[in-house]
């Protein structure tokens, strides 16, 4: 129980808890189902993004692409379908594979070129950037909205039912997600070498793991979460605006290290990530509901940041004198 | 080895298959790499408009009083157009800023019927996109040397085309700017402005939602709330837009008898004509600005008003942030056109094939549309004008509201890009 208190996460669950509390005591709007719901909305793509991105933190690494590579697989997926008339499924795959293909290009870049990970990820940041809103011509573009059929993929994240009634049917696929990921980061070769790596490369590479294909494997997960995140992302706004996306990447890599992945690497875990995710929504979603100019938000959660980091790094030091 | 790998990629496509919820994952992703596959068939359609556009209209634009549509004189009434007749053919050199958007073919339409009722011609240039900058100037090199009789122009960089500016007054050719001002033209280049007036079309937004509400307001016992989400508080013409609601409002509610105030957002606060006492006023109207222009913050703003109970009409002033509210209607389900149910007024800006489904269905009470079509037609008669030799005044456009009843009128629907 003792030792229950000293996790980070554990910790940042409490504090998520009482904010909630405080947010809700103080704004009666924001006590209202709807809100939860739109805080859900908002949250899915986070979370998603915020999974895939916390195996590259923990291998020591960070991967910036993960917000602008979201919105540019999202355009690409809806611009298929707008002008080409794809089927939602063909497109809902092709942003997911094109996710996975730029994690591979990142991974190659920093496992087998030796790229640091800050500025290979921030040159396919500004690559898929770039080649997002050159794919559609500038414009913005829409998904099928949920009052079409081709609109179904909405229902994965959130059932509408006539006007007034929305279930979060979201919490299944993403709780189902979550458990598969636990199991790969901790019982996995994948995810165990993927701590290994963060730990100390050159020992687990003597030890005889093949490093290269691992790393990249780390990389590769995250790609293929930043293109699944796509889908949630085009599922809870109305348009896919090309240029945007900059900045969004933040929300899921401070949602990670706020839930105790280390940021010198070889600590982190699945549900610590999750429960960051749940801490910076509520905060975002929140602030303005009690009346908090937005700005303050990005400084509250900068402030936050510094807060999650200082403690980790008080952590080692501590490790380390002993 | 091998095997590992093959693990990976196995458990990757179940979660892959997860997500896509529906046994199709038979079904093989596209065979073609992601990346080129959209490439190579944007390249086509960029290439081929340009050309057709232009061919097209000065061929086509011989004299044709006749033509002429009965309304069209309606257009220039009370403008300082109204009378202009052209003193010969002229033909002007028209550079728009590209042909990529339904907005310049709007303008393009407009240049076309002020060209066929004055029985002038014109010759339109643009580059394949906005951001061909050195392109355009070109473009506008060319058209000097072909001494047109006056040049219009939609700059796509206002300050790397000081120079043309320049040569072309050295050269003694009258240019009309549209869309876009130039405010460091070297003086005399630009004989006019013919571009949208923000705080005209942010009044007309609250000029129409007023007509919506003005029994609601009058015979409310409690004080009404009205929202208003700003994408930023430092983009000139958003500032205008924005303030030109909040001051048309205060005036319209204030002209009946109630008073108002203004909270939120503190630059629209202070900058706005009269900010009134919140605790004694019957409408306030609440100002949001999101932190980062992205749909998801701007829902945000917008839902954390849209939720209150007092709230009885709410305005986005662009298309960012109208589709936010949207977004955040999609869960509050407040936003319709009977006020009598109780329906909250929902007003946008632009257009965008999402605002433009909700106002057909009338989940917006309507929104503004800028009008590229006006532009492209006062910009012919501002040059037809300067090449008669006269004197022309900048010419600030309006906005122009629609709603589901009028989004498909021959001078409405052109201007609405999806």
């Amino acid at each position: 129980m003792k030792k229950l208190f000293k996790e980070q996460k554990f910790i940042v669950l409490i504090v998520a808890i009482v904010l909630y509390v405080i947010f809700a005591l103080l704004s009666k709007e924001f006590r209202r189902y709807t809100t939860i719901i739109q805080m859900l909305d908002f949250a899915y793509y986070v979370v998603l993004m915020a999974i895939g991105v916390t195996f590259p933190l923990i291998t020591g690494g960070v991967d910036l692409s993960i917000g602008t590579g979201m919105i540019c697989y999202a355009l690409v997926g809806g611009f298929m379908i707008r002008n080409y008339h794809w089927p939602v499924v063909l497109a809902m795959l092709l942003s997911v594979l094109f996710g996975l293909v730029i994690g591979i290009l990142n991974g190659t870049l920093v496992s087998v070129m030796g790229l640091p990970p800050f500025l290979a990820t921030l040159c396919t940041c500004m690559i898929t950037r770039g080649l997002g809103t050159l794919l559609v011509n500038k414009q913005a573009v829409p998904w099928p909205t949920n009052k079409v059929p081709e609109g179904w993929f909405h229902s994965i994240f959130k059932l509408t039912i006539g006007r007034a009634t929305k279930i979060p049917t979201g919490l299944i696929p993403i709780a189902i997600i979550v458990i598969i990921m636990m199991f790969v980061l901790n019982h996995t070769r994948v995810g165990r070498y993927t701590i290994a790596i963060g730990s100390n490369r050159e020992a687990t590479r003597l030890s005889g793991v093949n490093v290269r294909i691992y790393h990249i494997a780390a990389y590769a997960i995250c790609g293929l979460f930043a293109g699944l995140a796509s889908i949630a992302y085009a599922a809870a706004t109305p348009t896919v605006q090309p240029g945007t996306g900059a900045g969004l990447e933040l929300d899921a890599i401070g949602a990670a290290i706020v839930g105790g992945v280390s940021a010198a690497g070889g600590v982190g875990s699945i549900e610590g990530t999750v429960i960051g995710v749940l801490f910076i929504q509520i905060l975002k979603i929140g602030l303005p509901f009690i009346g908090l100019e937005a700005n303050w938000q990005q400084i509250i959660l900068g402030l936050i940041l510094i807060g999650a980091v200082l403690v980790d790094v008080i952590k080692k030091r501590k490790e380390a004198a002993l | 080895m091998k095997k590992k790998i093959l693990a990976t990629l196995l458990s990757v496509a179940m979660v892959a298959t997860l997500v896509a919820g529906c046994g199709e994952t038979a079904e093989a992703p596209a065979p073609a790499p992601a990346e080129e596959a959209p490439a190579a068939d944007e390249a086509a359609p960029a290439e081929d408009a340009p050309a057709a556009d232009e061919a097209a209209p000065a061929e086509e634009a011989a004299p044709a009083e006749a033509q002429a549509n009965p309304d069209t004189n309606d257009k220039l009434v009370g403008t300082p157009f109204e009378g202009v007749t052209a003193n010969d053919a002229y033909n002007f050199a028209m550079d728009v800023k590209s042909f990529q958007s339904t907005y310049w073919q709007a303008a393009v339409q407009g240049m076309e019927m002020a060209a066929a009722e004055l029985g002038v011609t014109y010759d339109a240039h643009g580059p394949n996109s906005e951001s061909d900058i050195a392109d355009q100037v070109n473009m506008i090199n060319a058209d000097i040397n072909a001494k047109p009789a006056g040049i219009g122009l939609a700059a796509c960089d206002t300050t790397a085309v000081l120079d043309s500016l320049q040569a072309a007054k050295d050269a003694g050719i009258p240019v009309v700017c549209f869309d876009t001002g130039v405010a460091n033209a070297p003086d005399g280049s630009v004989v006019a402005t013919v571009a949208t007036d923000n705080t005209a079309a942010g009044a007309v937004a609250a000029e129409e939602m007023y007509a919506a509400l003005k029994d609601t307001i009058a015979n409310a016992s409690a004080p009404v709330r009205i929202g208003e989400v700003n994408q930023d508080a430092t983009a000139l013409n958003i500032q205008q837009r924005g303030l030109g609601f909040i001051n048309k409002m205060t005036e319209l509610i204030k002209a009946d008898g109630k008073s108002v105030a203004v909270v939120g957002n503190e630059f629209y606060v202070n900058a706005c004509d009269d900010k009134g006492d919140e605790k004694t006023a019957d409408v306030i109207i609440e100002v949001a600005v999101p932190a980062q222009t992205t749909v998801e913050l701007s829902t945000t703003e917008a839902s954390s008003i849209l939720s209150k109970d007092d709230v009885i009409g709410i305005f986005g002033s662009n298309q960012v942030t109208a589709e936010g509210l949207l977004a955040a209607d999609d869960n509050l389900g407040k936003l319709g056109s009977d006020v009598a149910a109780g329906d909250v007024i929902g007003a946008g800006f632009d257009a965008g094939s999402v605002i433009k489904a909700a106002v057909e269905s009338g989940q917006l009470y309507g929104a503004v549309t800028q009008s590229p079509l006006m532009m492209g037609y006062y910009a012919i008669y501002a040059l037809t004008k300067a090449a008669n030799g006269d004197t022309v005044a900048d010419y600030p456009t309006g906005g122009y509201w629609y709603n589901a009843a009028t989004m498909n009128d021959a001078e409405i629907a052109p201007n609405l890009y999806d």
